[in-house]
Parts: structure tokens; C-alpha cells; sequence
């Protein structure tokens, strides 16, 4: 355990989350814990001290970008890398935003979980 | 419709008089020169020298006898109006029924005057009347015309405002569970191993109707999305390159042959590159789609004048294009199977396709009109007269 990835993922679809922890896990290299409440992730993130974040974006009580600015500046958090998971970005939305939501990079909801696994990878080299 | 009219009342006008009897030109002649208004007194005997006359000069007022030598009755009146219908006509004519004048009226007369029944001064009213009265008739027209161009455009801006929270919301509801399905799958197809012959077919085919529900959802997305532009001066060709780049795979994958017969030295054109190129790729791969193998793809660009004798004059909206403009006229011609001739005018229309088995979901044409209509430029879209489909994108210069 101690030499895996640890990777948060914070959104409010358990059955995703279920689903995107199975895959993640069975690759062997990754640690996952999952917070399906956004307006617990700073505290989960803050124990669980995650080599990187994957966001979603559309959540209840706590919106995944403002939640980002809050992990930007938390002095423990802020140099974690993070993944934006978005259902709702369009063709015009992606050419304003160069390719990033905030500064962070996203993979688009669903995509194939090569592409998701790609990110990361891209993403904890940094 | 040609515009025969002046309009400012401040000028002296010009008058056309159609009257065959000769005490009656005589007698009309001098009621006119009295009032001194008219610049220029035109008074002939027949309907086909009126013809000849208007289609000459520029008149601001008719003046016409219903009974001539080679047109009679009513049917003169109607003839005239059907192709003047925006010069002003007083009928003038000796024949009085009760009803007669209302019904000239009813048929696109400004007024009506009885013969013997006026003089120098009401007939000069009645002329400076009817002048007046066609302008305001007109300028209501264009007003109606205006106003109902607006309303059109509030319901479609509407619309698109409604069906884009609607996309956007849809979009969040069904993405979030595609999402679970497809992981699921994944994890499945990679993990759990089953002695069942069908079950690596089963999951694929799960995989793949995910997809697809998720390429619709996008779509809809992308459709609802299109908005606002950001012109700039271009070249087309160059946003034609693009366009091939991207789907060059589609043509390669059918053997097509392209041929491009572009003019020279053409114009460049204000247009959003971005959203044209993505008008451009749907339409290059509509035609690859519709297409055997070993099909052909031709291009041709040129700048035209607008008129009459356009093949698609008619398919233009005439309020971007009017006569004697110049346009970019761009067409793309394939020889694939045509479109269904009795759906020619739902084409456009979402959710329009003859592609649902194959896995078309029908907004690319509806999103290519729609980029069209915010630029101000048509598209049409027909088949050839030999074998295949020509779509023709028309812009301003």
C-alpha cells in the first residue's frame, strides 16, 4: 500500500465513483478513497493527502471549481494536482478555456477510462 | 418587384395617364398642368404602351381609364398592380356603378374618379392622395415585415435558450450515469473473465450504445451552444484546407477521389473560421458517408453576381442577397445516392437523418444552418442532376 498512487475523487455519484475506484484499484497502482460529499473534501483531503485530485465540476452545496480555488490556497494541498470531470463542457466552452477549466485539466464525462488513466499519468509528472 | 416609384413628395412628380379618348387626354392634360406639381405628363392610349413607358421611366402616380382598346374592365387594373404593386393607380373612368369603386378599391386602386365629376383641383388631391397613401401602405408592409422577421427571430433565439438549459441539464442528468455504465463495463472487460460465449459481444455492444447515447447528448450539447460568432477576414481556401484535414480520414477509408476547381484571386470573406470549417467538415463527411467506394468529391469556388439566372437564384433568401450583389458562392458535389427527393424541406430540421442505422443522430445539418443563418449566408442543399448531392454555401463579399 504504501508505495500506491493515492488518488482522491470527489463527486456526488456513488455509483461513478464506485465504478471509477474498481477500475483505478485494479490496475494495482493506485490507492483510492472517495468523498461523495464536496462539502467534506477538504477535510478528507487534508488526511488522506492525495497525490493527486480527481474534481467533479456539478455538484450540491459545493461547486468542484470553487472547491479547486480552495485547495489552491490551503498551504498542504496546493501543489496537488488536479483533475477536472466535466458532463457539461461544450465545443465553445473548450476554445475559451484553451484546453483547461481553471488552469487544471479535465477529462470530459464519460470518457474511456485509457484517457482518464492517461491524464493521470500526464498529470503526476508534472 | 421593381421599384418604378419615387418617393419624395417634395419633388415635382412624375405622372402616367392611360386614357384612349381624346377629349378626355385633352381635358386631363390641362387639369394637371393647372396644379404645376407634375415635372413630367406622360399620357398614352393602350395598356402595352403604358407597359412600354413604366418599364422605361420612373412614374410616382397612374392615372387609368379601365376601358382601353387592347385591355378591358377590371383586368386592366389588375394586371397593372399584379406587376407594379408598388406604384400608386387612380382609376378614372366614365362607367359609374355603384359598386365599381369599391371594388377597385378591394383590387389594389389608391382611389377612384368619375369622369365629369371632378375638377382641376379635386383630381390633383386625389392624385397627391393616393401617392401618399401607397408610401404609408408600403412603409407599414416593411414595418409587418420587419416586425414579423423580429418575431421569428425571438421564438428561434428562445427556443434555442430553452433547449439550451434543457441540453445543459440532460446533459448533467445522463452523462453522470453513461459514465457509470461505461466504467462498469470497463471493469468487466478487463477484470472478470466468463465462461459464456456471448459475454465479451454483450459488453462491447453495452460499450457501444453507451457511446452513442453520449455522442447524441454531446450533440445536443454543441447545437444548443451556437450562439454568437467571431468574424474575421479569411480565406476561404484556407478554411477549406482545415476542413480536408480533418476529414481526410473519412475519405481515404472510401477511396474518394477530390477534385477542386477554385477561382483565382478570391475575395476574402468576414466570417468565424472555427464554425465554418465545422459546417465544412459535416458537409465533406455527409458526402464521404453517402458515397460507395471510389466516389467523387468535387469542390468548386467562385465569386458570383447575384441574379436571375442562378441556378439555386430562388433558394436564396433575397434580404442577404440582393440582385447585382457579389457573393463567395461554395459548392461541394458528390456522387453518392442522393437525398429522399419528398424530404428535401425537413433536411434542416434536428433530429433529420437517413443516417439513424448507421448511427447518425441528425443535428449536423441543423447546426450547419443554423452557423449559416448567424453569419448571414445561405446553404442549400439539392441533387445533382446526375447522380449525387450538391451542397451550395452562399456569403457575403
Amino acid at each position: 500500500m504504501a508505495n500506491k498512487i493515492k488518488i482522491l475523487l470527489i463527486d456526488d455519484e456513488k455509483g461513478f465513483t464506485d465504478m471509477l475506484s474498481l477500475n483505478l484499484e485494479s490496475t494495482g497502482n493506485f490507492h483510492v478513497r472517495v468523498e461523495n460529499k464536496a462539502e467534506n473534501a477538504l477535510y478528507t483531503a487534508s488526511l488522506f493527502q492525495p497525490d493527486l485530485i480527481v474534481l467533479d465540476i456539478i455538484m450540491p452545496r459545493r461547486d468542484g471549481k470553487k472547491l479547486a480555488r480552495e485547495f489552491r490556497s490551503n498551504e498542504d494541498l496546493k501543489n496537488v494536482p488536479i483533475i477536472f470531470l466535466t458532463a457539461t463542457i461544450t465545443k465553445d466552452q473548450l476554445d475559451q478555456e484553451a484546453g483547461t477549466i481553471e488552469g487544471c485539466p479535465f477529462v470530459s464525462k464519460p470518457s474511456n477510462f485509457s484517457e482518464l488513466l492517461k491524464a493521470i499519468e500526464i498529470n503526476l509528472k508534472k | 418587384m421593381q421599384d418604378t416609384r419615387r418617393h419624395d413628395m417634395a419633388q415635382s412628380l412624375n405622372i402616367l395617364v392611360i386614357e384612349d379618348s381624346p377629349v378626355d387626354r385633352k381635358l386631363l392634360d390641362s387639369m394637371l398642368n393647372e396644379s404645376g406639381k407634375f415635372s413630367q405628363i406622360n399620357i398614352v392610349s393602350s395598356f402595352q404602351e403604358a407597359l412600354a413607358h413604366i418599364n422605361k421611366s420612373v412614374y410616382d402616380v397612374i392615372l387609368l381609364d379601365l376601358d382601353l382598346p387592347d385591355s378591358r374592365g377590371e383586368q386592366t387594373l389588375v394586371e397593372l398592380n399584379q406587376q407594379y404593386p408598388l406604384l400608386p393607380i387612380v382609376v378614372n373612368t366614365g362607367a359609374y356603378e355603384d359598386d365599381l369603386g369599391l371594388r377597385t378599391l378591394g383590387m389594389g386602386a389608391q382611389d377612384f374618379l368619375i369622369k365629369g365629376k371632378y375638377n382641376a383641383y379635386t383630381l390633383n388631391k386625389a392624385l397627391h392622395y393616393a401617392i401618399e397613401r401607397k408610401n404609408m401602405e408600403m412603409q407599414l408592409k416593411l414595418a409587418y415585415q420587419q416586425l414579423k422577421e423580429t418575431q421569428t427571430q425571438l421564438i428561434q433565439s428562445e427556443k434555442l435558450k430553452i433547449v439550451g438549459g434543457l441540453a445543459s441539464g440532460v446533459a448533467h442528468e445522463v452523462k453522470n450515469p453513461l459514465a457509470t455504465i461505461l466504467y462498469g463495463v470497463t471493469y468487466l472487460a478487463d477484470n472478470v473473465k466468463a465462461a459464456d460465449k456471448n459475454y465479451d459481444k454483450v459488453l462491447s455492444s453495452i460499450k457501444e450504445a453507451t457511446k452513442r447515447a453520449n455522442s447524441i447528448i454531446t450533440d445536443l450539447l454543441d447545437f444548443s451552444s451556437i450562439t454568437k460568432l467571431e468574424k474575421k477576414s479569411v480565406k476561404i481556401v484556407e478554411v477549406l484546407d482545415k476542413a480536408f484535414a480533418l476529414a481526410q480520414h473519412a475519405l481515404d477509408k472510401k477511396y474518394v477521389e477530390v477534385y477542386q476547381h477554385i477561382a483565382e484571386n478570391l475575395p476574402l470573406i468576414e466570417i468565424d473560421q472555427n464554425r465554418i470549417e465545422q459546417v465544412l467538415v459535416n458537409l465533406i463527411l455527409n458526402a464521404a458517408h453517402a458515397m460507395e467506394e471510389s466516389g467523387q468529391l468535387t469542390i468548386r469556388i467562385n465569386v458570383e453576381v447575384i441574379k436571375e439566372t442562378l441556378p439555386f437564384y430562388k433558394s436564396l433568401n433575397e434580404e442577404f442577397f440582393p440582385k447585382a450583389t457579389k457573393a463567395l458562392v461554395l459548392m461541394i458535389e458528390d456522387t453518392g445516392c442522393g437525398l429522399p427527393e419528398g424530404k428535401l424541406n425537413t433536411i434542416f430540421d434536428p433530429f433529420f437523418t437517413t443516417r439513424r442505422s448507421a448511427g447518425g443522430v441528425g443535428l449536423g445539418l441543423s447546426v450547419c444552418k443554423n452557423i449559416m443563418d448567424l453569419h448571414q449566408a445561405d446553404i442549400i442543399l439539392e441533387n445533382k442532376e446526375s447522380k449525387g448531392t450538391r451542397a451550395i454555401l452562399v456569403f457575403k463579399i
